[in-house]
């Protein structure tokens, strides 16, 4: 339980900074929250989910008000193996490793793949086509090293009151985070 | 950017999925937090592969046109999108199904379950058979030593998690993250070799008559050891020059093991394949490929684990569908030891749900007989698997 809530902590801005190139990718989420902090009230919160609870059920795509969600899959590059059969990927059992669209996993072909050297591939998000459906994190989650996960983007989310995911979430996985800390990131600072 | 920034959080947000500032895997491999060892820290992260660099890369710009098709989809995947109860999910519309391989056929299967017992410590890793059919399991501080019918013969308190264990005559070899230590059969520490230099992470030991290998994950090498704890040489490492891919291991699941005739078998499970190595370091042979159907290695990275059956076969582990299957000497498919079916709890746990990669899928260890014990070290327990022409007489 206790690697469950290390895992899971919210990320302030000064952590992202102190993880420093750990999490490189991910350091526009830790500049967000400075921002966030500046134009909402410290006493803000928003709508997050905690990646050690969610289930992958495809409901943040289905649920949110927003289509596609405001909920994207976000991509922790110090967790990831690069590996070349991706199952976050590929389909289950692709009849090649290419970028072939019967081959690909993610329903709206959001993942792009990069060759870096033999034989290691770099797996990004396009977050303008990702809808949050959770398909990759799924199978990276199951045969992978579990870095790709979901977050709530709060340059999308209209911070309802009431998170219609988070009503659906069977994980219970949707909580209130301060607006100046507002991803819960898996890290390696998360993992320790 | 998408359009919809000015919304009621309205910022101009930075995309977390921009700007990965990985021009190659070396600077990556430098990256020290990247290769971090689980144990205490964190998760982490093929040459003749099924599939060329080349294949890979010729498809790349197809990759936009499909994208542009998915967002005109996305559309009808919300229109079809089930909306049932919260605990009912039967209807996720984005389901990852792998259920068509998580059941056996029973033709395939050639062993059956005379018995099953718990682990008598926690977070049990690898475990090895002694000369006495005793069982060594490495887990939490310790080492326990249980009888072939579960019970516990001795333990041995350790000051630090071990990760691995060999047995030879008389003694007993604990692989620790980043060093080896000698104990004797009574429990007494005989030795403590040399930490290792750069990125250690021993994650398999085997013993020979005269030598030990130790596969370092950390490091991605094997290293081979006189028996006084000497480095004699390092096996199966990256060389670029000379076109060796070496050993790619997206999560610390190396394993080696030997039958003393100055060959090794070491997994590789980022290429999806056992690799044969002769003590000084030349690779002889390699089988093995990338399949979730039977006979290939599921995922992104199996087989996790080796064992090697007296008759020259060898069985293999794998995570993700968890799975226990022989393959005969010329690396060809044989049977199944245990399917997913047999390790549920353990196939739904997956590795993202642990910060120690090492603590999800199994490992194996086999007796004289050609018995084969089955580590499920998400549960804990040890399954013990007879082949199934003897298995009446074995229960
Ligand atoms: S609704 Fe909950 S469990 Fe389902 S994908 Fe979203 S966060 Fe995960
Ligand atoms: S599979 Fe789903 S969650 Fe993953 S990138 Fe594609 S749309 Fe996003
Ligand atoms: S708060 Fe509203 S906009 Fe944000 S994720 Fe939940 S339903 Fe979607």
């Amino acid at each position: 339980m206790a690697e469950q809530e290390n895992r899971s902590a919210p990320v302030t801005r000064r952590d992202f900074l102190r993880q420093g190139s750990r999490v490189a990718a991910l350091t526009g989420l830790g500049g967000v929250a400075g921002l966030l902090a500046s134009k909402l009230k410290a006493e803000t919160l928003v709508w997050q989910i905690d990646p050690a609870k969610c289930l992958r059920c495809g409901r943040c795509a289905t649920e949110c008000v927003l289509k596609p969600s405001a909920v994207k899959c976000v991509h922790a590059f110090a967790l990831c193996g690069y590996c070349e059969l991706c199952t976050g990927y590929f389909v289950p059992e692709p009849n090649e490793l290419n970028t072939a669209a019967e081959n690909q996993l993610c329903p709206v072909s959001a993942i792009k793949r990069r060759w870096i050297e033999d034989p290691y591939y770099e797996y990004t998000i396009d977050e303008t086509l990702c809808i949050g459906c959770g398909k990759c994190v799924e199978g990276c989650h199951r045969f992978g090293n579990g870095s790709l996960f979901l977050q709530v983007r709060h340059n999308l989310c209209l911070n309802c009151n009431e998170c219609s995911i988070a009503r659906a979430c069977p994980g219970d996985a949707f909580r209130r985070v301060p607006v100046s800390q507002p991803y819960l990131l898996k890290t390696s600072y998360s993992h320790g | 950017m998408p359009a919809s920034d000015q919304q009621s959080t309205g910022h101009d947000s930075p995309n977390p999925n921009d700007g990965t500032p990985v021009e190659e895997m070396s600077a990556l491999q430098k990256n020290p937090e990247r290769s971090k060892l689980p144990s205490g820290s964190m998760a982490i992260g093929r040459g003749q592969t099924a599939f060329s660099r080349r294949r890979f890369i010729g498809g790349q710009c197809a990759v936009l046109g499909v994208a542009a098709l998915g967002n005109i989809a996305t559309g009808s995947i919300f229109a079809v999108a089930g909306r049932g109860t919260r605990s009912d999910n039967s209807e996720n519309p984005f389901a990852y199904r792998v259920d068509r391989f998580e059941q056996t056929d029973p033709k395939l299967i050639g062993y059956v379950e005379a018995r099953r017992f718990k682990s008598p410590c926690a977070e049990p890793r690898r475990m090895a058979i002694g000369g006495d059919e005793r069982i060594y399991l490495a887990g939490e501080k310790r080492i326990c030593v249980i009888r072939p019918k579960g019970s516990v013969a001795a333990e041995i308190g350790l000051a630090a998690p071990p990760q691995c264990v060999a047995v030879a005559n008389e003694v007993f070899y604990v692989g620790f993250k980043d060093h080896i230590e000698v104990y004797a059969a009574n429990g007494k520490r005989k030795a403590v070799w040399e930490t290792l230099e750069g990125n250690p992470y021993i994650t398999g030991l085997t013993v020979a008559e005269n030598e030990l290998f130790a596969a370092d994950s950390g490091n991605r090498v094997v290293i081979r050891y006189q028996l006084d704890g000497k480095i004699a040489g390092r096996i199966g490492a990256r060389d670029r020059e000379a076109g060796m891919v070496g050993f790619v291991l997206p999560s610390p699941n190396l394993d080696v093991e030997t039958r003393g005739d100055g060959v090794i078998y070491v997994n590789n499970p980022g290429r999806h394949r056992v690799e044969c190595y002769s003590v000084a370091g030349d690779l002889l042979k390699w089988w093995g490929k990338p399949s979730a159907a039977i006979e290939g290695f599921c995922g992104c990275c199996n087989p996790i684990g080796l064992a090697l059956l007296p008759d020259g076969r060898f069985v293999t582990c794998e995570k993700g569908l968890p799975r226990v299957k022989v393959y005969n000497a010329n690396g060809e498919f044989d049977c199944v030891v245990a399917g997913p079916e047999s390790f549920r709890e353990n196939a739904r746990a997956g590795a993202g749900s642990t910060s120690d990669p090492a603590r999800i899928g199994l490992d194996a260890a086999v007796d004289s007989k050609g018995n084969v014990y089955v580590l499920d070290r998400v549960t804990g327990n040890i399954h013990v698997m007879v082949p199934k022409a003897k298995s009446d007489g074995a229960r």
